[in-house]
């Protein structure tokens, strides 16, 4: 018996081999011209993929794929009219009236489940977004439409409540078109945790094949798809914990995408590997030093600190941002030019910023009886020394990093700065009640200034994400006049004013807008990325033949 | 012994349920809005928030949301999560087995590599190989395991390509090949996590077994098996070993919390879809119910790790025994 183990024991790696190669043996090679899989690293894992109820980066990339919108923003990302949107469902649409917006969806359209797409869809959906039962994160943005019907099967009429230029964009941006035949029987305050969501049914170019939880969601071409057959036949999410483990798996050739490497130090890391090609394009973020306008803790009184506007112009003419972004983000930052991001058509260089000049800085802080009275290096006034906490989120190396730059910034000039990390829920606490007295905050902009910029700088956003409390009649009569403004060339410069005023006012600090980079395989061609959703024209890009690899050519 | 059980198991539900009382108020306490810090850093409308807050009923006082927990616990419901929007039971069937996986298999290089590595020494006592693997586990020991697991990944996943740098499949080929080369996969994924969760261990483990074979080595019996002129190897392998494992069995019981709290590090670092990584989320995102359910399956798992190895103490060593009024736990007897 004994003598017989070790016999035993040296059949183990033949038997995996056999096992190995068992499985291998089974596999069939693709040969048609749309052969190829696509991984994608993405970082974290959607609740779900009902597009009316999530708001997910994740989610929303692989919904781009499952669901059509009506029409979508071109590469010029411009929201203003409907001369640069692209028709998706809708075949073709025409004004009726100033208020009436009139959609012909294409008759070819059809859900994977065979029926067709049809106007009562869009009606549907209309409802469902605008429904507070649903509570979908887009539904504020929809405030201004006032209903949605279908005249006849293909037709879908949009009513507005006034005339605005971005009225196309909000009728078409927000919402994927829901299949009514499948969701109108699932109860509405259930749909964050409808079976629908997790075995979704779209009419996108990629049909739904498989999730499994907690490591990937797999898609496959729809090849009957009324707008032509996407290029790449399976696409795949492979959800990951962090951007190291996902920089690490494109670098080691197990994916193929990651489309967002967020920091110098990863492009660095892709950049050794051969397979991968750098895509840069502009990005929807920018991050800033935000001072709370109010006493810390009680929205009541005036902040003792940032309450003066001269005081925070100081603090502002006292940062070096162009050499900060320099030495941090090297050629992926840009100093935005007021609170945007590069994505953002108002973009402008131009804009009137305040100065770098600690000169100045030194004299306004002089001339406000802000000196070193007792020698220790902290400016103080009847005693009180000028200082104040930056709170930055724990998990982000990059603010972190930016506060100790900013600390030792502010040192030069005598004001003492301590640095908070806080774990972000912790942060998110204490900004939204007004516990701080500043932050590193990022923010995002969807491809319209109208909506980003209102909820987190005019007073209407005070009390939601208008965190610093800031309140300027001018600058919201500015950015109302640049919303209602009839032609792009006028609300250009409406938002050019709007964006000197807070620049004046300096209610924070805009340090820097992060471009993207995308790490793609280099055997993926005809790649177009749009700024504001890297996935929305996913369906075009291709796998040439000749450039194949194992994994494009494996089959059922 | 079936009251010492019963008593054991009645002690059990109540560290169980202490860990789960401790865990739901400290994650309730702990500052962040589940809406707001799951929807990520942009901030939902507010409107759509309270109506979230409302559904999940989190604008209760805690000690109304921890009564109403107790009631659906009670009734096999260990609630909804909030973050994934599905039946927390769903979530954590999703991911314990994962766990599982990649703990026995850390379990076994624990004590696979690590007995048979203390053993050696303990033959080869004071001689170069017992010096060399002396200080090689020496230093393993004192690795942390997060370093362990990002070292090795770059070497054997990023720079050598030997192993899968994350996941615990392929996703391109295995939802299309059968079940037998998906094991293998499985396998070749686990092997990293695996070494990186059990090799710590298995230094730790060695360096007690050497000195639990030592400690053996001294007694008569061992003396007297030799002096019978039985052959080293006998000696070694029936009358030393076997009586120097009594002390592993132990070791054992201590184990299994580490490895489960280990596996929250590396479950993190190689993108293992197992019950820590969903923790590590659910605790950043506030997810209140999956936190306090993944409490309530590590303190049942390491309540009934240890109960087993007391058992298997029991059952190993004739000595121990336990009388129907003994209170003394059979451990520490």
């Amino acid at each position: 018996m004994l003598s017989a183990m070790p016999r035993r024991y040296e059949l183990l790696p033949v038997v995996l081999a056999v096992v190995a190669l068992g499985g291998c043996e089974r596999r069939q090679l693709c040969n048609a011209p749309d052969c190829g899989t696509l991984v994608d690293a993405a970082i974290g894992e959607p609740g779900t993929l009902l597009p009316a109820s999530t708001e997910e980066i994740t989610a929303r990339d692989v919904e781009e794929q499952l669901f059509l919108k009506l029409a979508d923003v071109g590469m010029s990302m411009n929201t203003i009219g409907d001369e640069d949107f692209q028709p998706l469902l809708a075949q073709k649409w025409e004004w009726d009236g100033p208020l009436t917006l009139v959609f012909h969806i294409d008759p070819r359209a059809r859900w994977h489940d065979g029926q067709p797409v049809t106007a009562v869809d869009v009606a549907f959906t209309y409802d469902a977004y605008s429904d507070s039962t649903v509570a979908s994160p887009y539904r504020a943005q929809l405030k201004r439409l006032a209903s949605v019907t279908a005249r006849d099967s293909l037709t879908a009429v949009f009513r507005f409540r006034e005339r605005y230029p971005e009225m196309f964009y909000d009728a078409v941006y927000h919402m994927r078109v829901l299949p009514a035949h499948l969701l109108r029987s699932v109860p509405r305050e259930q749909w964050k945790t409808a079976a629908f969501g997790r075995q979704p049914v779209g009419d996108g170019p990629y049909r739904f094949v498989s999730w499994q939880a907690g490591q990937a969601i797999e898609l496959r071409s729809d090849t009957t798809f009324f707008l032509g057959r996407p290029g790449i036949r399976r696409l795949i999410w492979r959800f990951t914990p962090d951007l190291g483990v996902a920089v690490t798996q494109l670098v080691a050739d197990q994916v193929d995408v990651r489309e967002q490497l967020v920091t110098p130090t990863m492009i660095d890391r892709v950049r050794t590997a051969p397979q991968v090609k750098l895509y840069p394009f502009a990005g929807n973020t920018y991050t800033c030093l935000a001072f709370n306008l109010r006493a810390n803790g009680d929205t009541s009184k005036a902040n003792p600190i940032f309450g003066d506007r001269e005081l925070r112009r100081a603090l502002t003419m006292a940062v070096d941002r162009a050499s900060l972004v320099k030495s941090t983000l090297g050629d992926i930052g840009k100093v935005p030019p007021g609170p945007m991001s590069s994505l953002l058509w108002i973009w402008d260089p131009e804009i009137r910023q305040l100065p770098y000049d600690t000169a100045q800085a030194a004299r306004i802080l002089n001339a406000r009886g802000w000196r070193d009275h007792d020698g220790d290096g902290v400016r103080d006034r009847d005693g009180q020394p000028l200082a104040f906490r930056i709170l930055v989120p724990s998990t982000s190396v990059l603010r972190r990093q930016y506060a100790q730059l900013l600390q030792e910034q502010y040192r030069v000039i005598g004001v003492h700065v301590e640095i908070d990390a806080l774990d972000p829920g912790a942060l998110q606490q204490r900004i939204s009640s007004g516990r701080f007295d500043s932050a590193i905050l990022s923010r995002s902009n969807d491809p319209s200034p109208s909506s980003g910029i209102t909820q987190t700088w005019t007073r209407g956003g005070i009390g939601g994400s208008n965190y610093t409390r800031y309140s300027s009649p001018e600058f919201d009569r500015l950015v109302d006049r640049a919303i209602a403004a009839a032609s792009r060339d006028q609300a250009r410069q409406l938002w050019r004013a709007a964006m000197e005023t807070i620049n004046a006012d300096a209610p924070a600090i805009f340090l820097y807008s992060l471009d993207n980079v995308a790490g793609i395989h280099r055997r993926v061609a005809d790649v177009q990325i749009r700024p504001d959703s890297w996935a929305a024209l996913l369906r075009t890009w291709r796998i040439p033949p000749d450039q194949q690899i194992d994994r494009d050519r494996v089959e059922r | 012994m079936t009251a010492w059980l019963l008593r054991r198991l009645a002690a059990s539900v109540a560290i169980i349920f202490a860990v789960v009382t401790f865990v739901f108020i400290l994650i309730h306490l702990a500052p962040g809005d589940p809406c707001i810090v799951g929807t990520g850093e942009g901030v939902p409308d507010p409107a759509v928030c309270r109506s979230l807050i409302r559904q999940f009923a989190l604008d209760q006082p805690v000690l109304v949301q921890y009564w109403r927990y107790l009631v659906e616990l009670a009734h096999g419901n260990l609630g909804y999560s909030f973050a994934l929007h599905r039946p927390v039971w769903d979530a954590l069937v999703d991911t314990m087995p994962f766990t599982l996986q990649l703990a026995g298999a850390a379990l076994l290089i624990d004590f696979g590599l690590g007995l048979a590595l203390g053993i050696y020494q303990a033959w080869r006592l004071n001689r170069l190989p017992d010096v060399v693997l002396g200080n090689v586990t020496l230093f393993v020991y004192s690795l942390p395991t997060f370093w362990l697991g990002l070292i090795l990944l770059l070497l054997f996943g990023e720079k050598l390509r030997l192993f899968p740098v994350g996941g615990a499949s392929d996703p391109v080929l295995c939802p299309l090949v059968d079940s037998f080369y998906c094991l293998a996969d499985r396998i070749w994924h686990m092997v990293l996590p695996a070494v990186t969760l059990g090799l710590v261990g298995a230094a730790g483990t060695a360096r007690f077994q050497r000195a639990a074979m030592l400690e053996v080595a001294q007694q008569d019996f061992v003396r007297t098996a030799r002096a019978k002129g039985l052959p080293e190897r006998r000696v070694v392998l029936h009358h030393q070993l076997r009586n120097a494992l009594l002390s592993v069995i132990t070791r054992f019981g201590l184990t299994l919390p580490f490895l489960l709290t280990g596996a929250v590090l590396v479950e993190t670092i190689f993108a293992w879809p197992g019950m820590g990584r969903l923790t590590v989320d659910a605790i950043l995102r506030r997810d209140y119910a999956i936190v306090t359910a993944a409490a309530l399956i590590a303190s049942s798992l390491v309540v009934a790790g240890s109960l087993i190895a007391d058992l298997l103490l029991g059952f190993a060593d004739p000595r121990i025994r336990v009388h129907e009024d003994a209170v003394v736990d059979i451990v520490t007897a």
